[in-house]
Parts: structure tokens; sequence; C-alpha cells
């Protein structure tokens, strides 16, 4: 609720501030029906699906939440939002989320991006690169967050290499024992496991790119990195905006991983926003504090979300409503 | 990082030099393949061992002796085949509905001006940033009033939902790029919005609805809380239910689940193989020049 | 043109709103089915599918229940197996929704918070015969059914902790038989230093971890009532009982999967390679073995006996009736029949123990290594039995972890415990 209102009055003003700049063919015409009809199916199914329960999710976390037998649910205002801002362990779990985030989006893109430019050209074996890629992508995430626990257990495939094989360490490394070298087995798994994700849609982007502006750049002699920068980069934008807004969202919303390789431990030590949430819900039975701290976590996405539009503005996003 | 190699590579462009960046080139793409591929040789590997040589240290890549017994338990284990059926029934009808209307609603934010736009799309923004367990209990409640509980129909309905708000965002970055020049000339021929939409549009974001489709595929086949809270019978259980199943609470055959998994994969990869061959470049920029 | 734009869009809203009309037509073949044909069923859920091993499902689909709906005819039984990780997720999305089954095999610690929040049926007031079941079992499991002065379910099946010890590791501390008293523990300290075996390893400080250790220690966790932890928890016997677990790990003889190291070599594969020279663990643990470790030869014995004498922790599962079951009845003939010789026992061939002390003897015929964990069980306790007590387990994790790793003194520890645990007692 608080979320949709502050969004609706953002929009208010954009739309004000800056009015016809768009080329939209439809601008000229009168008021239509025509674009309301395009969005009213996927609209419908949207908001009774996803936000209706989204603002049931806010209304319980306005209460002592019964869960249940939700009538026996005390009203208690904000005092869910006041215990959370005083809860260390919160803010511990929304700084771990915030780590995991800014670690894993930068290289998730530039490697994405970096593979996509190599497989971009059609080639005899592009088409098995692409999939050899895309591979840890579709394995799913139980599967690959307890591979990667199996790696870097203490006596794990990681340990024999580093210490038994390359003899680059003296002692085996208790990785998930501590909470900077888990974190650090966690982001890894990210990274490695969303690579493939971002070269999906670099390598769709890249299409559109005009071989004929490539061209033009070439023979005015630059350089491939300035090709790079001058035609290629901003040409993908969109692209780019989209695969950075969805890896911040993505990033603070860190779970499986979390909770099956170290569940939060050692004693809550890698707890990330949703894990301790998920214990508070489930656990402890407590949903109203559970969506407290869920909706503290979508306001603060949605905002990071915003301000990336409004910084990364494209040419579409300058269209004005 | 990703650049020195070929500005080094690509500054004369001689003969010897473009060999020079091919080889470059194969050389990170092997390099990085192996990576990318190393934890998933490991897992088939592990998928094709009897349980008492699983996850060994040293690891062994190549399975000795190995089994099929994996396969051939999860494959006859209690109603596996309904299982996967059910999935791809799911799977298939989530993703072709949410394509269609998913990419109606961004060609009508990429190419209408109409109030209360921003609204919409921030709206539709909304959707992804809410942790997706905290709608259990009202989706729950929801599917219930509405009578979706324990049918594949109530999976399908809260699946093509969920992914509405990615798959908008992103057609809707792609079909901006398309140049307005050609709907403008589409318009002058007198072909009205759902033809500009389904003849020009659609054909030129094929790659963009490929990603749609590839991902939207990926994340119905592999969902697993909403399955978890919707059914309660076999009968419409879906595959990661019944692989969930085969973790134990003191113990767990990791050789059965991971064959199971490998089983699973395969319709995934065969969406991604069907569908990347339309990341062909030269599309979009043949029908600009055209 | 314009026209046919529309039917375009009519057509794909017309569509979408079939699918939501064919949603809403279709399902309700669900829970909610059965009451007006003849044949009424009554569902159960639970997770008797032992991570991929089928055969206590098999067992329940395939013998026990047809056998219970052919001497009960017009009782139909439709059990659901679910993740066991998953369990308690649907089980509380399921109450939030009034959409429970009848029956349902929860663990037993889950009881009094279900029975709390009045989702459970009291089946002391709902059976006449309930003391008369209730008689059978071992009163350790029965009291955890207990809430408010009612009880909430009857035991399904049982197990604890038992002391298990690896031949080789024994040999390398210079003894032959495992220890049977925590003196014997110490004198294996002594010799186990330096030699890369531990002593002794667990995977947490929960109140199943060390409720054994606190207990044969002579000390409690709270008073008898469960109303106060304050003067029980942290009394001058419990610190020298934690004490002597911290020395051990500060000198190397309990490996750091006790404090959480989730990349530390479990129990079940550090027995049997030597690395832990003895365990608590369950009747499970025997299955795990003869698929991994062939060729391993564990041995069992009690835990070891100390100032309160050899006492272990229960664990174990429960049989529920839920208050919206419409098929009340027929879900008590079910859970009669779960307490009869011929369920129990076909149950314990397929690796539960029976809840029934006069079936020990038979049980043990089937398995031997059973003989121990039910002679242990004539003794041991159950948990603190609160709707609180995944919070219990959360507050002592978070306290002693910090005394074993030397930020914070034993008594602090127990201290600190003792009056958040009172806090969420006196919740209740």
């Amino acid at each position: 609720m608080a979320f949709t209102t502050t969004a609706g009055r953002a929009t208010d003003t954009t739309s004000v501030a800056r009015p016809g700049r768009a080329i939209s063919p439809r601008r000229r015409r009168r008021f239509s029906a025509t674009p309301y009809l395009f969005l009213l199916p996927g609209v419908v199914i949207f908001v009774v699906a996803i936000i209706w329960p989204a603002v049931s999710a806010f209304q319980m976390s306005l209460y002592h939440w019964n869960v249940f037998n939700a009538q026996l649910s005390q009203w208690i205002g904000f005092q869910n939002y006041i215990t959370a801002f005083q809860d260390p362990h919160f803010w511990q779990s929304l700084a771990n989320s915030g780590i995991y985030m800014a670690a894993t989006v930068i290289p998730q893109m530039a490697i994405g991006l970096f593979i996509a430019l190599l497989l971009k050209k059609k080639s005899p074996t592009q088409p098995l690169f692409r999939v050899l890629f895309y591979l840890p992508v579709v394995t799913s995430w139980v599967v690959v967050s307890l591979l990667f626990k199996f790696l870097f257990d203490d006596s794990g495939v990681i340990n024999f290499t580093l210490h038994d094989f390359l003899h680059l360490m003296n002692s085996d490394v208790s990785w998930l024992a501590n909470r900077w070298t888990a974190l650090f087995v966690i982001c890894l798994l990210g990274i490695w496991k969303g690579i493939g994700w971002s070269m999906l849609i670099y390598l769709a982007a890249l299409q559109g790119v005009p071989e004929s502006l490539e061209e033009a750049a070439s023979m005015d002699g630059a350089n491939r990195w300035q090709r790079f920068q001058a035609v290629t980069l901003p040409a993908i934008r969109p692209a780019t905006v989209f695969i950075s807004v969805m890896l911040v969202i993505g990033g603070l919303n860190v779970f499986t991983s979390v909770q099956l390789i170290t569940d939060g431990g050692p004693v809550g030590q890698t707890d990330v926003v949703l894990t301790y949430m998920y214990i508070q819900a489930f656990n402890f039975t407590d949903f109203g504090y559970a969506s407290t701290l869920a909706v503290i976590l979508a306001v603060i996405v949605f905002v990071l979300a915003l301000l990336q539009l409004r910084i990364m503005r494209t040419d579409d996003a300058e269209e004005p409503a | 990082m990703s650049a020195s190699g070929l500005v080094t590579g690509r500054s004369r462009r001689g003969h010897s030099g473009r060999a020079f960046g091919t080889s470059v080139r194969y050389v990170l793409l092997i390099a990085g393949a192996f990576i990318m591929v190393a934890p998933f040789i490991y897992m088939i590997s592990a998928s094709f061992q009897s349980q008492a040589y699983v996850l060994t240290i040293p690891p062994q890549f190549i399975p000795n002796p190995a089994t099929t017994s994996n396969y051939t338990d999860a494959v006859t284990s209690e109603n596996f085949i309904l299982y996967f059926v059910n999935s791809l029934i799911v799977a298939v009808i989530s993703t072709a509905c949410s394509v269609l209307l998913s990419s109606m609603m961004a060609y009508a934010f990429a190419r209408f001006s109409f109030p209360f736009k921003e609204t919409i799309f921030r709206l539709l923004l909304v959707g992804l940033t809410i942790p997706a367990v905290m709608l259990l209990i009202p989706q729950f409640i929801l599917a219930k009033n509405l009578h979706l509980l324990d049918s594949l129909p109530g999976l399908i309905f809260f699946y093509i939902a969920g992914s509405l708000s990615l798959n908008t965002f992103l057609l809707r970055s792609f079909f901006a790029t398309i140049p307005g020049e050609l709907d403008n000339a589409m318009q002058v021929d007198g072909a009205n919005a759902w033809t500009r939409y389904w003849r020009l549009a659609i054909p030129l974001a094929a790659p963009a609805l490929s990603v749609a489709t590839i991902f939207t595929f990926l994340n119905s086949w592999d969902e697993y809380p909403i399955a978890l809270t919707l059914i309660n019978s076999q009968q419409n259980s879906t595959l990661p239910l019944a692989i969930a199943t085969f973790q134990g609470q003191h113990s767990t055959q990791w050789g059965l689940v991971f064959a199971a998994s490998m089983i699973a994969v395969i319709p995934v990869i065969i969406v991604f193989i069907v569908f990347q061959r339309y990341f062909v470049q030269g599309l979009t920029t043949g029908a600009v020049k055209g | 043109m314009k026209r046919s734009s529309k039917l375009g869009l009519a057509v794909v809203t017309a569509a979408t709103v079939s699918l939501l009309a064919a949603g809403c037509s279709a399902g309700s073949t669900g829970s909610t089915a059965g009451t007006k044909s003849n044949p009424v069923t009554i569902t159960f859920w639970g997770s008797y599918g032992n991570g991929g091993n089928s055969t206590q499902q098999d067992a329940l689909n395939k013998t026990l229940i047809p056998a219970f709906e052919k001497a009960n005819p017009g009782i139909k039984v439709k059990y659901t197996d679910i993740a066991y990780d998953s369990l308690l997720q649907k089980l509380t999305t399921s109450a939030a929704g009034g959409e429970l089954p009848d029956l349902v095999r929860a663990d037993l610690g889950w009881v009094p918070q279900f029975a709390q929040n009045g989702v459970l049926v009291p089946l002391s007031d709902s059976m006449k015969d309930y003391k008369a079941l209730a008689a059978k079992d071992y009163p350790g499991n029965v009291s955890t059914n207990l809430y408010k002065g009612k009880y909430y379910g009857l035991p399904l099946d049982t197990n604890t902790r038992v002391l298990i010890t690896d031949q080789a590791a024994l040999a390398k501390a210079g003894v032959t038989t495992p220890p049977a008293t925590v003196a014997d523990l110490q004198t294996m300290a002594a010799k186990l230093k330096g030699t890369g075996v531990s002593l002794f390893a667990d995977s947490g400080l929960g109140a199943w971890n060390i409720s054994p250790w606190i207990w044969s220690g002579g000390g409690d966790l709270t008073n008898k009532a469960e109303t106060k932890a304050t003067g029980y928890l942290n009394s001058a016997t419990n610190v020298q009982t934690i004490q002597m677990l911290v020395d051990w790990y500060k000198a190397g003889l309990i490996p750091n999967l006790i404090t959480g190291n989730k990349g530390a070599t479990g129990t079940s594969d550090g027995l049997p390679k030597t690395k832990y020279a003895t365990i608590f663990d369950g009747p499970w643990m025997a299955g795990i073995w003869t698929g991994q470790y062939p060729k391993f030869q564990p041995t069992y014995s009690q835990i070891p006996a100390g100032a309160g004498g050899s006492v272990s922790v229960v664990g174990g599962e429960d049989i529920v009736l839920t208050a919206n079951s419409t098929h009340q009845a027929a879900a008590e003939k079910f859970i009669r029949f779960t307490q009869t010789p011929a369920f129990q026992i076909a149950m314990v061939k397929t690796g539960q123990m029976t809840v029934e002390p006069s079936l020990a003897g038979q049980q043990a015929t089937i398995a031997p290594y059973y003989q121990t964990f039910s002679d242990q069980l004539k003794t041991a306790k159950s948990r603190i039995a609160s709707p609180n007590q995944s919070k219990i387990d959360a507050v002592l994790t978070s306290t002693l972890t910090p005394a074993f790793l030397g930020k914070t003194t034993v008594q602090a520890a127990l201290d600190d415990a003792a009056s958040q645990i009172d806090a969420l007692l006196a919740g209740n």
C-alpha cells in the first residue's frame, strides 16, 4: 500500500513535468481505449494474484498476526516496524543481503556481456558454447547449492586442491564457519549461476545492434574498444538497465542458496533478510513480524529500482507518461 | 577487464592478427566453459554412482563402477512419468499465456502514451519486489476462494501472474529499440494497433520473445513453493515436489536426486536450444534497411 | 480494420476470463470432497518418504491402509507424502486457510504449538479410550502431546539418542568398550589429545543436543511444571557439565561442527571414518551406514552416566486430529489402528521404532540394535513441551555458542539463556 501510493505520486510529477517529447504516433489522437485493451488481461490477473496478496501481506505487518485464526489477530499499528528498526539481527541480515547484492551484480553483468560478445557471431561451435554457459542457470538452486556446499566442505574439493594438491595453504580452511568466508562462497555461487542469465539477455540485445553502424565506425578507423563504447554499449542500454534492475532485486532477495549452504549459521551470522524472515514466519509463526521484514525489504528494493531507472534513463524511459 | 585481449588482437588487421584473435577467443571460451560446466559434470558423474561412491574426495569425474540404477530407480519410482507430464502441461501453458499477455502489455508501454502509464508500470515493478514467500498464505486463501486448490489450472494461474512483471519489463525494453519509423509507416498504410503488434512488433522482437520463453518455461518448470502450497494429491503433483521428497530428514540419496534432476533438466535444455536459434543478428537491422 | 483490432484483443481477453472461470469450476476435488458419497475419505499427511527410500511409504500404502480399509468398510484413507523439510511450511499455510487434512503425522515438537492455536482436537476429551491407549505407550512420548492439561495426540513412532562408538577410535584411546560413565569419557579425553581423533561430535547446541548431557549430569532445564528456567538451567551442576564440553572443545576434542560450521564432517561420516570416537545419535543411522559404509560396524550403548544416571532425550512423531476434520469418528478409528501391534510392528520392519514398551522384545528380534534404544527410552525424557520450543532452541544455540568460542563464560551464557527462556515460558 505504502509503496503503491508513493509510486503513483512520483508518476504524476514526471508526467506533468515533461510533456510531449514522444514521437509516438498515438500522441496526436484523443483518448483511445486501445492501450488499455492491450493491458487489461495481464493487469487483471496480476492485480488479483499478486497485488491483492501483497496488500494482505502488508496488512499482516500491522498486526500481531495469528496465522491460524486471523480473527484473533491484534492490531498493533507500526509496532512491528519499530521492533525491526531496533532489532540488531535484522540490520545484520540486511547488511548481508546488501553485501551479496553489491558483490554479485557487477561481475554477473560484466562477465555475462563479455561472453555474449564472444558468442555473438555465428560459428559452428557457437550453439554448443551457448548451452554450456547456460547450464548453471537451468540447474536447480537446490542442487547447485548443495554442490557448492560439498565443494567448500572442510574436507571438500577446494580445500583438497588448495592445501593437499597445490600446497597454497598450510591447513584446511573452514569456509562455512566464518561470516566472511561463508558469504564469499555464497556470492561466488550467485555469480557463477547468474552469468548465463545476463549472457542470454545480452545475446538477444546484441542482435538488435545494427551492423551498418559498426561497419561505419570501423571505417572511421575506430578500434574494437572504441566501437564497443561508441556503438554497442549505447545500443544495448535498455538491456543493461533491465539486467541491472533485475539483478539488484534478485540480489537483495537472495534466499535458497543461503538457506541450503549455511542456513544463516554460524549463529545467524550469515542470515539474509529472507532467511531471517522465513524463520520468523514458519519456525516462530510470527507472520506479523515476517511480513514487516518483507515489506521493508520490498520498499528498499522498489526505491532502488526506481533510482536505477531514473539514473540510467534510456530513450524509452524518457518518454513521458 | 574484458577488452584488453581483444584490442591487441585487433590492432593489426592482418591474417595473423585475426587468427590470433580467434585463438584467444577460443582459449577464453574453453576455459570459461570448463569453470561453468565442471560442477555440472560432477553432478552427472555422481548420478551414475551407487550411493556408496557419491561425493567422494578427491572427486571422481568418471564413475567407476558406473551404474544406471539411480536413473531406473528415479523413473520407476511411483508416478514419476505422471509428475513429468503434469510439469510439462503446466510449464507449456503458463509460458504460452504469459509470453502472449506480457508482450501485449509491453507493446502498450512501448508504443502508446496514455494516462496512468507509469503508474501501471510501477505497479508491475512492485510485483518484482515483494518476496514471494510472503505471498504464499494470501495466495493460498485466494486459491481456496477461487476453487483453484489442488489443481493444475491453479498452478498455471499463479505461474502466469508471477511471470508477467519480469516479462513485461524485459519485452518493453526490447520493443523500445524497434525503430518508430516502421510503426509509423505501417500506420500510414492503414494497419491497426493489433496488426502492428502482431505482424511487426512480434516478429521483430523474436530474440526477446525467445528469452522470455526460455525464462518463463524454466521458472514454471522449477517452481516449488507455490506447488507445495497448493497441491495436495499425487495426481496433481509436479516434478519439483517429487524430487524434494527424495531428500530425507536424516539421509538423502544424492545419486537419486541428481539422476532425477538430470532427467528434469532435459526439457529445459531442449527449450533453450530451440529458442536460442532466434538470436540471429540482422533480423532487426535487415528490417530497418528494407 | 479498427474492428478487427478490437476483435483480436477481445479474443485474448475472453480467453483470459474463461481461464479464470475454468479455474473456478475445476478443482474442489481435494480434501473437501466425498461427504455425499457413501464411503468417507479421510486424508493423512506425513513424511514417510525417507530420502528416496520408499519402504515406509509402501508399508503404509500397500499393506496397512488396505488392511484398515478392509476392516472398516466405508472408510477410505488417502495418504499424501510431503518432503520433510517442507512439512511445517505446508502445515502452517494449510492451517491458515482452514484446509488441513484430517490426520497429520507431526514431529512431537510441533504439537504444543498447534494445540495452542486451536487447530487440533484434544484427543483426551474426544476419545473415551484415550487413557487406555496412552497407558500402553512410553510416558515420555505421551507427555509431548500435553498442552494446558489436555492431550492432543498419540505417539506414532519414537526414537532417542544413544551413544554410538567406533571400535577403531576406541582402540586409539586405549579402551575396548564404550565409555559407560562420564568419568570414562574423561579418561579417553586425556588419551585422545593430539591424535587427531575427536572425543565427541555433535551438530548443534539445541535442546536435542545438550539435554542428554544436562540430565545425565544431574541437572535440569526447568522446574517440574516447566514454568521457570532460572535456578535450574543455570545451576552449578549444569555449569560444570557444560564447562566440561567447553574444555573439550577448546582442547580440540570436539569439532566446530557443534558451533555451527556447516562445512565440518557430519557425524554420519566422521564416525565410520574414525575422525570421531563417539557420537549421540538415533536409530536411523544404521540404515545410512548400511548403504554408505557397508563395512562399518558401529557399537551402540547407553549414554555415559553421570550424577543423574544415563538419561537421553525423546524424539519421534505423534498422530494428531485437526479441528477442521469433518470425519472425526472415522479419523479416530484410524488413530486406534496406529496403536495396534500389527501397525506398530509393520513400521518397525521399515525402521520406525515402536512407542509401546510391551512390543520392545519383539522389536529386538527384528533388529537387535533396537534393544539399546528401547532400554534408553525407559528413562528418556521429553524436551520442554512449549509452543515456543523452536525459540527455546534458538536461545540455547545463540547463548551457548559464544561460551564455546571463548567469548563469554559458561555461567554468563547459562544465566542469559535461563532469563530468556523464562520470558518464553511466561509467554505461553
